[in-house]
């Protein structure tokens, strides 16, 4: 079986994220760069299928120089090879550009199922692997809590509001991956020296024939306002002043209720 | 040759009486005794050298041979527990003076009476055989202590988890004792009664005894001496032959051990140098131990001192050290056997088959002795089955490889020297770096230390938010001075561990100590990750602090955690990094004495210290603290009955901290109640490590309300009184 997984590389979810003056981006400074959470369902699931079933993994990832090191973390965690899209016009690239271009990389590989994660912790926007597969002209089964691998298919289980779908789907098809799915593994270390020497095809623009035009473009990156103080509600010290107080404050200042 | 006889004033006796035509036969069994003996320890020897890596500890002869002397001959370390010390003492001591007595005998006999120099005569024969009955006597009564421990005491440490662990031989070798000495004395007794010199009261065992003999007619008496001569002589002899076949093989391989100490600092890991070629690391098979590693198992006695006070154990886990060790040698034997024939069979084609010089000739004898041996014995050596375990996982459960808390406890009551925690790392080494099959909060807690250099995760860029109002500079802002403060992932992130930051950096300013902290370039000590068997990763945090640490040219450190205190101490100077390291206590404690600070503001209440593993065992730091406490007014200090060397660990070392814990009692709960029984009100530590699970068993023992936990450096800068009340912002008035 041929198996992809898609991953972006993202900031730490602790990291401390730094608008430039601006306003182009962010600073990148200090930053602790990690694979995507939910890339990294992607990628385990990936594995657990090759472990059961045979076949192989490619690792797919657009992104800077940077981003080799999250390819090799995927490759550490069993991987087989990886496809890096590197090319300074893909900075800022938006999902379609993304997909589009992670979609030129796939077909030039077999695939019969690729994994992305649901959404990249960073720019939350939840569209590459749906345009991907869309491009790819294969179905897609998104946000997967458990998957099981039958024949020419796939059973998936996709959590709704208060319920649970089980969805089939033939393949080839794309499954994006949601928290639940598994607990990725943590990489051996013969693992990672191993992963320093498995192959990673590093492509650009050109070579894979895709304008970075995209469709939407972001205009400004602009921090969220800080917190103000929070007030100590005094009134005449009794509870119910208190009660009181706090109640006008919440609909006149707060018009919260 | 004519003999002076023996009488008042030449006192004496006629060494081998009624024994006569008996040389021959002697030496003779002796000699097969001998050769046995010398059988079986040549045979254990292949299996010492059989399996394992390389390890040589021969460097530093004159402290080994201390180390010898002390715990070898003299035996310190057994003598610590009053009952099995003395016990042993007795027979140990007891049995080298009867064998000098023996030897004195057999001298008087062969050399000195022929030449016409017999020393065995008047005083020096009366005090000699005073002392042989004395020493009898004292074997006979450790004997007699040991079987009434063994089979009747009963305690917990001879056995495992209320059952007793006694073997066949167990009692074989006591019984065996005991007959030596019994027959001896009987021996005696009927000389005695048959020569009856008055002198012979000296020999007061034997003068008693044939008291008891009057009834039997001399002729008789000296039928049964004879009987009982050679019962004596092969009991004798047996025991020598019995050595390298059973737990008396100790005699040999326990002094060997504490030759073979490390004389390394305590509970020192050995770093792995190379994480590039090599295809597994750590140990998952048992021959990826050191010979040494291995031989240790085989020193071991059984004496369970180890157990005794191994908190994984007391707490209801699976894991007690005697057992792991046991486990280990009781393994090892099954695999070392084909091991050795497998080297054998190297060796004997490296030297060729053909070879027929005298050495060739007597290899190919002893491989044909050792295969007759192997067929009488293959009946009784253990299926093969066994030999298949996995060593880890098999052999040693996982559940024992994970409780340990590295509190070295084991080690450092050991009788025998055996180092138990770096087997326990580095199996846990094969289970994180080779198979990555481990718990996945402990994974977690490295990803963290991965991704921002602190065990809970939390954003690397927070870690000097804790100092923001104090006035601290970094190192960064002012590189000239004196101390760097390695404030460590606790006093960066905990809630608790901050506030002991902060008394620890004002009572630093308070004496004009010139510091500074590395601010957000401080990294994770890299501790947890190294006993938690991640060295990569521990290698790697310890590489990035050593390079910011370098470049600030730092020399001295103070820290508030052991744990990177011990790390900074031991693990550093492997990697570059060589460093003054001071632990706060005993920066305090120096400034109370230099009177730089003052204590003057009562801190009422009974105080206990909990010693911490890795200031106590790992650094012999146990003074320092109770000085300090000792110097604030108004505290009164009390100790728990598990302190200092024999203090009970807190639960957290050895990555423990980061891990559930579900098999048995929580171990911080149990240290709790140890504080609760002293009566202590306040727990009074100098680990953040050891505060967080001592504040949690409070917690959990519901004594919230009557107890606490306290840093040394919160419960100083109580007592010198210079916290400047602090304007309470927008609060409000209390109401009326
Ligand atoms: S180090 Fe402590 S916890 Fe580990 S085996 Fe030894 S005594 Fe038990
Ligand atoms: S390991 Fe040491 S302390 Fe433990 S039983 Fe063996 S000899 Fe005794």
């Amino acid at each position: 079986m041929n198996i992809v997984a898609c991953v972006k590389q993202v900031p730490d979810t602790e990291a401390q994220i730094r608008v430039k003056p601006d306003g182009s981006g962010i600073e990148e400074g200090g930053i602790k760069w990690v694979m995507n959470p939910y890339d990294e369902f992607g990628v385990e699931e990936a594995l657990r299928l090759k472990e059961k079933n045979g076949g192989e993994v490619t690792i797919v990832c657009l992104g800077p120089a940077r981003a080799m090191e999250t390819i090799r973390t995927a490759l550490a965690m069993g991987a087989d090879k990886g496809i890096h899209i590197n090319d300074p016009v893909f900075d800022g690239a938006d999902a379609f550009t993304t997909a589009s271009a992670l979609a030129a990389a796939i077909k030039g590989i077999p695939h019969d199922i690729i994994f992305c994660g649901q959404r990249a912790i960073d720019d939350d926007s939840a569209q590459v692997g749906a345009i991907l597969a869309d491009l790819l002209g294969i179905p897609q089964v998104t946000v997967v809590t458990k998957l099981e691998f039958a024949g020419s298919a796939v059973k998936v289980i996709r959590p709704i509001e208060g319920a649970q779908l089980l969805i089939e789907c033939p393949l080839p098809c794309l499954v994006t991956a949601q928290k639940g799915l598994n607990e990725p593994r943590y990489a051996s270390l013969p693992g990672i020296m191993k992963a320093k020497k498995k192959p990673v095809d590093v492509k650009n623009a050109a070579a894979l024939g895709v304008s970075a035009d995209g469709k939407a473009k972001v205009v400004r990156f602009v921090p969220p306002p800080a917190r103000a103080a929070g007030k100590i509600v005094c009134a005449d010290g009794t509870p119910e002043g208190k009660a009181a107080e706090l109640a006008k404050l919440l609909r006149e200042e707060a018009k919260v209720i | 040759m004519e003999r002076i006889p023996f009488s008042v004033g030449n006192e004496g006796r006629q060494v081998f009486w009624n024994a006569e035509t008996f040389e021959t036969f002697l030496f003779l069994f002796t000699a097969i005794a001998l050769l046995i003996f010398a059988y079986g320890i040549y045979r254990r020897w292949q299996l010492w050298v059989a399996l394992g890596k390389p390890e040589t500890r021969l460097d530093r002869l004159p402290e080994r041979v201390k180390a010898l002397l002390i715990n070898g001959l003299i035996q310190v370390k057994t003598f610590r527990e009053p009952y099995p010390g003395i016990m042993h003492g007795l027979i140990f001591f007891g049995f080298m003076v009867l064998i000098f007595g023996a030897a004195f005998d057999a001298s008087e006999f062969h050399i000195a009476e022929p030449l016409g120099w017999a020393f065995l005569r008047g005083t020096f024969y009366l005090v000699f055989s005073f002392l042989m009955d004395l020493f009898g006597l004292a074997v006979l009564i450790g004997v007699l202590l040991a079987l009434y421990r063994r089979y009747i005491r009963r305690p917990d440490g001879l056995g495992y988890q209320g059952k007793p662990d006694n073997t066949a031989d167990d009692a074989v070798v006591l019984l065996l004792l005991f007959g030596i000495i019994m027959t001896g004395f009987v021996i005696e007794a009927l000389r005695i009664r048959v020569t009856s010199p008055s002198w012979e009261v000296w020999s007061f065992g034997g003068w008693m005894l044939a008291k008891a003999f009057t009834a039997i007619e001399p002729e008789q008496a000296k039928l049964l001496h004879k009987a009982t001569w050679w019962t004596h002589t092969f009991l004798s002899l047996g025991f020598i032959a019995y050595i390298p076949y059973s737990r008396l093989l100790h005699i040999i391989t326990t002094p060997a051990n504490h030759f073979l100490v490390s004389l390394k600092p305590a509970g020192y890991n050995e770093p792995i140098r190379d994480f590039e070629t090599a295809e597994t690391f750590g140990v998952g098979k048992i021959e990826e131990f050191t010979k040494k590693q291995v031989f240790d198992s085989d020193a071991c006695t059984r004496c369970g001192r180890c157990q005794d006070g191994c908190p994984a154990y007391l707490s209801g886990k699976p894991l007690s050290p005697k057992k792991l060790i046991q486990d280990l040698k009781t393994f090892w034997l099954t695999q070392a056997p084909a091991a050795a024939a497998a080297r054998r069979a190297v060796g004997n084609a490296a030297t060729g088959a053909g070879e027929t010089g005298g050495r060739g000739i007597v290899f190919k004898a002893l491989d044909r002795i050792d295969a007759a041996v192997d067929r009488m014995g293959s009946g009784t050596t253990a299926g093969a089955a066994s030999a298949e375990t996995a060593l880890v996982g098999g052999v040693i459960d996982l559940h024992e490889l994970w409780a340990c808390t590295n509190c070295l406890y084991c080690t450092e009551n050991c009788s025998a020297s055996i180092e138990h925690v770096p087997k326990i790392i580095g199996m846990r080494q094969y289970k994180v770096l080779t198979e990555a099959d481990f718990a996945p909060e402990l994974q977690l807690t490295f990803r963290n230390m991965e991704n921002n250099s602190n065990p809970w995760g939390i954003g690397s860029h927070l870690r000097a938010d804790w100092a923001k109002d104090l006035g601290i500079k970094t190192l960064a802002e002012d590189p000239a001075v004196e101390y760097l403060f390695y404030v460590g992932c606790s006093g960066s992130f905990d809630d608790r561990g901050k506030k002991v930051s902060s008394a620890l950096a004002k009572i630093l300013k308070a004496a004009g100590i010139s510091f500074g902290i590395l601010g957000t370039e401080e990294g994770c000590c890299g501790d947890s990750a190294l006993r938690g068997g991640n060295e990569y990763l521990s290698q790697t945090l310890v590489q990035a602090n050593i390079e910011v640490m370098n470049r600030y040219h730092v020399k001295k450190i103070i820290t508030t955690c052991p744990h990177g205190y011990n790390a900074l101490k031991k693990d550093y100077p492997n990697f570059g990094g060589e460093f003054e390291v001071y632990h706060h206590t005993e920066i305090i404690a120096e400034l109370i004495a230099a009177g730089k600070i003052t204590l003057k503001k009562p801190v009422e209440g009974l105080f206990t210290y909990h010693d911490s593993c890795f200031l106590g065992r790992y650094n012999g730091i146990y003074d320092q603290p109770r000085r300090i406490l000792r110097a604030v007014p108004g505290l009164k200090l009390t100790e728990m009955e598990r302190n200092l060397a024999k203090s009970f660990c807190c639960g957290a070392g050895g990555a423990r901290m980061w891990m559930e814990e579900d098999i048995g009692e929580r171990i911080n709960n149990l240290r709790t109640d140890q504080a609760v029984a002293a009566g202590a009100g306040t727990i009074a530590v100098g680990c953040p490590f050891c505060l967080t699970m001592l504040s949690d068993g409070i917690k959990d023992r519901k004594k919230e309300e009557t107890m606490a936990a306290l840093d040394i450096a919160e419960i100083v800068w109580r007592a010198m009184d210079l916290e400047e009340a602090q304007p309470v912002a927008e609060a409000c008035a209390a109401p009326q």
